[in-house]
C-alpha cells in the first residue's frame, strides 16, 4: 500500500509537528501499543485521542498541503484526533492480518461515540481493503447526527468511490434535505446520473408544491440530464 | 373537539406532553414502533422497546387520561441489518398477537433497497395471518417514487387496500394515494413534511375521505399538539364542524377498527384515572406518591 504509506507518514509528521510535550510522549507510545496491544487497549487509545490531542486542526495556520492524499480527502479539514486515529488503524493493519485488522476496525466504529465514528468515516478510505467496510458506510449514512453523515458525504472519497448508484442517489438526496452544500460531495459531477437527475427534480417539484424554497445548489444534481 | 393522534412516538415525550394532548381534546391515541434515532445493535433492545410499547407506556399514557394503542412492526431503516431483521421479524408473532396492537408497523420503503422490499413483502403476508391493518411510513428523500413503489407492492400482493394506512403525505404524494382504496396519513410537522395550514387546504381541497392527520411526534423538533392545531386551521378555513370531526376521530377510528381491537364504545370513556396508580411499583406522577 504505497500510497497509504506516505499519507500515514504525512499524518504523522503534522502530528509531530503539532503536538509537544506530554501529548507528543503519548502519542507515540500510543502508537508502539496500536500496532500490537490487546483490543481492549487499542479501543481505549482510540477514545482517548480527543482529550489527550484536542480538537484542534491537523493543519498549522498558514498549512502545509497534504500531497500524498487521495484525491477530494480533505486533510487540511482533519482535527488532531481524527489524524491520531487514523494513524492508529494504519499501524494496526500493518501489523496483524486482514481478517484480525477487519474485527479491530469495526470494532472502533461501532463503539465509538459520535466523534471517534466521524474520525473513523474521515479515514476509511486510507484503510486496507476500503470496500469491505462498504456496507458500514452504508449505514453510517442513516445516521440523524448530521456530523457524522457530513464525515462520509463531505471532503472524502469514499462514496463516489464505492457507493452503487442507488446508494450514492440517496446520499446526494440526504445532503439536499439537510441542507449539505453539494459541492462539498467529491466526485458528484463524475457520478452523476439520469435516476439521481429525476430524484432531484421530482424534489424540487415537491417543494415547490409546499410552497418552499428549493436549495439552490440542486443543479449540481440534475447536471448529468446531458450523459 | 375529542381528536385521536394515530401516530405519536410517546416514548420520546415527556409527562407534560401527555398533560397537553389530554387537555386540547386528544383522549386516544397510536404509538408505531419506529426507529429509536440511531440503529440498534442486537434483537433484545427491540423486546424491550417493543414490551415497553405495550405495557409501560400504555401505563403512563392512561395516567393522563388518554387511551395508548400501537403498532409493531420492523421499520424500514433498521430493516437493511440483514443480521438483525430476520431476528426482529422472528418477534412479531408474539407481539402482535397481543392486546392493544392495532396494525403491523411502521413498514415500508426508506432508501427503497431490496433488504427494505424483501420486508416489506414478509410484513404484508404477517399482517394477513393476523388479520391486522398495516401502517406504512413513505420515504423522506424521494417520496413520490417510494408511494408508487409501495402501491405496486400492495396490489402484487392483492393486500387489500382499505387495509393500508399511507402515512407522510404531501401535495405531490396524496393524490395518488387517494386514487387508490389506501387510507391517507399526513404527518404535522414544525419544519418539514406537512403544516397545518397546507393541511387545511389539502382537506378543503380533496375533502375528508380516507383523509387522517397526525403529528408523529418524536425525539427530533416535532409537536405532539399538531392535531389540535390543524383542527384549528381547518376550522379559520372555514370547514365544517363535522367534517374536522371525520378527519381526527372517525376516520382513525374506522381505519384502526378493523383490527379488531379498537373498541369504539370503549372509546366513548377515557380511561379512569387513578393517580395513585403505579406500573410494577413505579409510579410515573411521583408527587402524587402516598
Amino acid at each position: 500500500m504505497p500510497i497509504n504509506e506516505s499519507v500515514r507518514n504525512q499524518l504523522q509528521s503534522a502530528l509531530q509537528v503539532r503536538t509537544s510535550g506530554e501529548a507528543a510522549r503519548w502519542l507515540q507510545e500510543a502508537l508502539k501499543e496500536a500496532e500490537r496491544g490487546p483490543l481492549e487497549r487499542l479501543l481505549a487509545l482510540y477514545t482517548e485521542a480527543s482529550m489527550r490531542l484536542g480538537r484542534l486542526p491537523l493543519a498549522a495556520s498558514g498549512g502545509e498541503s497534504f500531497a500524498a492524499a487521495p484525491e477530494g480527502l480533505a486533510l487540511d479539514r482533519w482535527t488532531l484526533e481524527d489524524a491520531a486515529r487514523a494513524t492508529f488503524l494504519l499501524a494496526r493493519a500493518d501489523h496483524v492480518d486482514f481478517e484480525a485488522f477487519e474485527d479491530v476496525a469495526r470494532a472502533c466504529y461501532e463503539q465509538g461515540d459520535a466523534r471517534e465514528q466521524q474520525s473513523w468515516l474521515r479515514a476509511v478510505v486510507l484503510l486496507p481493503a476500503p470496500d469491505r467496510f462498504l456496507a458500514l458506510v452504508i449505514d453510517a449514512c442513516r445516521t440523524n447526527i448530521l456530523p457524522v453523515f457530513e464525515a462520509v458525504a463531505c471532503e472524502n472519497p469514499y462514496p463516489s468511490r464505492f457507493f452503487p448508484e442507488r446508494n450514492f442517489n440517496q446520499l446526494v438526496m440526504k445532503a439536499l434535505f439537510t441542507g449539505v452544500r453539494l459541492d462539498r460531495i467529491v466526485g458528484l459531477a463524475a457520478r452523476a446520473n439520469i435516476e439521481l437527475a429525476r430524484m432531484a427534480t421530482d424534489f424540487a417539484a415537491e417543494r415547490r408544491a409546499a410552497g418552499r424554497p428549493v436549495p439552490a445548489d440542486i443543479g449540481l444534481a440534475l447536471s448529468s440530464a446531458a450523459a | 373537539m375529542k381528536m385521536i393522534d394515530p401516530h405519536v412516538h410517546m416514548t420520546s415525550r415527556t409527562t407534560d406532553d401527555y398533560t397537553a394532548m389530554a387537555a386540547a381534546g386528544i383522549s386516544a391515541l397510536v404509538e408505531p414502533a419506529f426507529w429509536l434515532g440511531q440503529p440498534r445493535t442486537t434483537v433484545g433492545s427491540f423486546i424491550d422497546y417493543f414490551n415497553s410499547l405495550v405495557g409501560w407506556e400504555r401505563f403512563r399514557a392512561s395516567q393522563f387520561g388518554i387511551r395508548h394503542f400501537c403498532t409493531i412492526g420492523l421499520n424500514p431503516k433498521e430493516a437493511n441489518n440483514p443480521k438483525l431483521a430476520g431476528e426482529v421479524i422472528d418477534l412479531l408473532p408474539r407481539f402482535l398477537a397481543k392486546d392493544g396492537v392495532v396494525a403491523v408497523g411502521e413498514l415500508g420503503f426508506d432508501d427503497q433497497t431490496e433488504d427494505e422490499a424483501r420486508w416489506f413483502t414478509r410484513q404484508l403476508e404477517i399482517a394477513r395471518e393476523f388479520n391486522l391493518p398495516v401502517l406504512v411510513h413513505t420515504p423522506h428523500r424521494d417520496k413520490k417514487q417510494g408511494t408508487i413503489r409501495t402501491i405496486e407492492l400492495l396490489r402484487s400482493l392483492k393486500y387489500p387496500e382499505e387495509r393500508v394506512l399511507i402515512d407522510h403525505n404531501n401535495e405531490e404524494t396524496l393524490p395518488i394515494v387517494l386514487n387508490t382504496g389506501c387510507w391517507a396519513g399526513h404527518s404535522i410537522y414544525p419544519n418539514t413534511k406537512m403544516d397545518e395550514h397546507r393541511m387545511a387546504a389539502l382537506v378543503k381541497k380533496y375533502g375528508v375521505d380516507r383523509m387522517i392527520v397526525n403529528s408523529a411526534a418524536d425525539w427530533g423538533i416535532s409537536d405532539p399538539l399538531k392535531v389540535p392545531k390543524t383542527t384549528d386551521a381547518m376550522r379559520s378555513l372555514g370547514i365544517p364542524e363535522e367534517a374536522i370531526h371525520e378527519v381526527v376521530w372517525n376516520n382513525p377510528v374506522a381505519f384502526f377498527s378493523q383490527s379488531g381491537r379498537f373498541d369504539v364504545a370503549d372509546l366513548a370513556e377515557p380511561p379512569a384515572v387513578d393517580r395513585s396508580l403505579s406500573y410494577e411499583s413505579n409510579s410515573v406522577l411521583r408527587g402524587e406518591r402516598r
